[in-house]
């Protein structure tokens, strides 16, 4: 597969840049969000949603932003699309609107769709950045699933709310609290990073041009003079 | 100077259209927002109401109503579900009331508490069907007074509020506030402000006595009504009590001081053993005595009594402080003191009660000479 071909674009998101076990992004929607599967869900869309915008429109605009102004901007736009799909999740599923409570906001501050922002969106074509965030976005969406149905199913042994006969007498409780949560995450993380085999990018290939702060970094200057 | 004008400018144009998308979202989605949320705060007013239909938030400004009241929605058949605040062992006990045309609780339910017992979760249930009339009669649950007594007058709020949205009239003043308005217009010179004074003399038909502060005056409950009988008032100025010398009488030891008044009355504080002494070892007892103040006859009638200090449980045996208990024994003698109705949940203080009030009564017969 060509690197950066439209498919592994879309596909690299899921596993080997997934950006929950291998970026390790987005942790703490990850862990607030993924005591049920259903809110799991629901998280995973949302953020895909807003993702897949804001990669579209960033990457639209990628050549108006003045570097100097990039980061408010990107924010502005990230936050806008997060209100809006707020606005609409609350009128039309307020269940799923009550359920994700205070973190549907903070999708404003994941850091995976800033990140996927800043890293690809401002740097490629329209149509790649929004296979980009579809690619992401399902990522995020799917390595949710996989910790909530294991949290659901073990911690309080139902699937979506639905029960599950043996399990639902001998549940794990710890699973549906913070500790589980990050238990699950790190064996994940483990099961990840076993399956690709360090066929992932390791952290330092992303280089200074995937930080956020590389325009301000005294060590990018030290490093652009060598 | 051109480089930042460009990040200028295109920052404001990224928020202008993103504060006009937003706008025209909220646009789309505000008035579904508003129905849900309606249709849900509906659904908690149906608990209160099952048969009622369409309730809509009331504007309160120019009705006078009870200060726990919060919220009203009317509902269209003439009902009102009754949003209140109220206090029971802490502050903010919500409480949800619904109250149909005729008057009647349909309903009441609390929406938040933080109280300790829980007596709030079902107590609503026991006022469903209950009028002004009777909804005092419904008993509040022992050790949990404080809880559903608040919980009750919460209810009795609701149901007076229903009746002045309705356009009727209700007395919202205290048993205080009703005293302090009777005894001033029985007397407007004192301006509201009297002392009431212990009843050492029998007054004839007298149920209790108030001294403006200013001196302009005494005020007399008979029954009803509230006179200002100068001559009674002479009988009361000239009153006065002495220390009685106790050499050669054997008093009982709950007597801790004795008075006699020129007209030879006799005035006693006597310390009765409530809860605290008598009481419950499991529970913690104050080891306080209950002082109590009796004034008595000659003859051996009682003509007053009152509780000076006491330290029972509070909301139970406390209930020995009220008027309400201790006059019960005013005009009684020997043979029909103990016939008062005792404090409910209180026996041990009502015991003791009545034993201390029992002591003046022997106290009397020993310094008459009759033991």
């Amino acid at each position: 597969m060509k690197k950066n071909s439209n498919i592994s674009v879309l596909f690299k998101g899921l596993l080997l840049e997934n950006p929950v076990f291998v970026l390790v992004l987005g942790t703490c929607p990850t862990l607030a969000t993924t005591q049920t599967v259903i809110g799991a869900f629901a998280m995973g869309i949302a953020a895909m949603v807003v993702l897949i915008c804001s990669n579209v429109v960033i990457s639209l605009l990628r050549k108006v932003i003045p570097d100097t102004v990039r980061i408010p901007c990107y924010i502005v736009i990230i936050a806008g699309f997060v209100t809006i799909v707020q606005m609409f999740m609350h009128a039309y599923l307020p269940e799923l609107y009550e359920l994700l409570g205070v973190y549907l906001a903070l999708i404003t501050v994941n850091c995976i769709i800033l990140g996927r922002a800043e890293m690809f969106a401002s740097k490629n074509s329209v149509a790649k950045s929004a296979l980009d965030g579809v690619g992401m976005g399902l990522g995020f969406t799917l390595a949710l699933l996989a910790m909530a149905t294991l949290r659901e199913v073990f911690g309080s042994g139902s699937f979506a709310g639905m029960e599950i006969p043996f399990l639902k007498d001998h549940t794990v409780d710890i699973l549906t609290q913070a500790p589980g949560g990050l238990l699950v995450y790190g064996l994940l993380i483990f099961a990840v990073t076993a399956i690709t085999q360090g066929r992932a990018p390791k952290k330092t290939s992303f280089g200074c041009e995937g930080c956020p702060s590389a325009g301000n970094c005294s060590a990018c200057a030290e490093k652009e003079e060598n | 100077m051109k480089k930042y004008l460009k990040s200028v400018i295109a920052l404001t144009a990224i928020c202008a259209v993103v504060a006009l998308l937003m706008a025209a979202t909220n646009y789309l989605t505000a008035p579904i927002i508003e129905q849900n949320e309606s249709a849900a705060a509906n659904e908690a007013l149906l608990v209160v109401m099952p048969e009622g239909e369409d309730f809509e938030l009331m504007d309160l400004s120019g009705y006078e109503l009870p200060a726990t009241v919060t919220e009203v929605y009317a509902e269209s058949t003439g009902g009102y579900v009754v949003k209140l605040t109220t206090a029971g062992y802490s502050t903010g006990l919500v409480i949800m009331c619904g109250v149909d045309a005729a008057g009647t609780v349909t309903g009441a339910t609390c929406l938040a508490s933080s109280e300790t017992l829980g007596a709030e979760k079902t107590y609503g249930e026991k006022t469903v069907g209950k009028t002004a009339a009777d909804i005092d009669t419904v008993d509040t649950v022992a050790s949990m007074t404080k809880t559903t007594g608040a919980y009750r007058n919460a209810v009795k709020d609701a149901l007076n509020a229903a009746v002045i949205l309705g356009g009727g009239s209700v007395d919202l003043r205290s048993e205080e506030e009703i005293l302090k308005d009777n005894l001033s217009a029985a007397l407007p010179a004192a301006e509201g402000a009297f002392t009431p004074w212990f009843m050492v003399e029998e007054l004839e038909g007298v149920s209790a006595v108030y001294v403006a502060d200013n001196g302009s005056g005494t005020v007399f409950v008979k029954g009803e009504d509230f006179v200002v009988d100068p001559a009674l008032a002479q009988k009361v100025a000239e009153s006065k009590v002495e220390a009685l010398d106790l050499s050669g009488y054997e008093l009982p030891t709950a007597i801790t001081k004795a008075e006699k008044t020129a007209s030879g009355n006799y005035v006693f504080e006597v310390k009765g053993s409530g809860f605290g002494i008598n009481g419950d070892k499991y529970y913690a007892p104050s080891g306080e005595p209950i002082m109590i103040r009796v004034s008595v006859t000659p003859a051996g009638k009682i003509i007053a009594c009152e509780t000076i200090s006491q330290q029972e449980t509070d909301g139970i045996g406390s209930a020995c402080a009220e008027p309400a208990f201790y006059t019960q024994f005013n005009g009684k003698d020997e043979s029909n003191y103990k016939d008062i109705d005792a404090i409910s949940g209180a026996t041990l203080t009502t015991n003791g009660y009545k034993t201390a009030v029992g002591k003046a009564l022997e106290a009397v017969k020993i310094l008459e000479g009759a033991a």
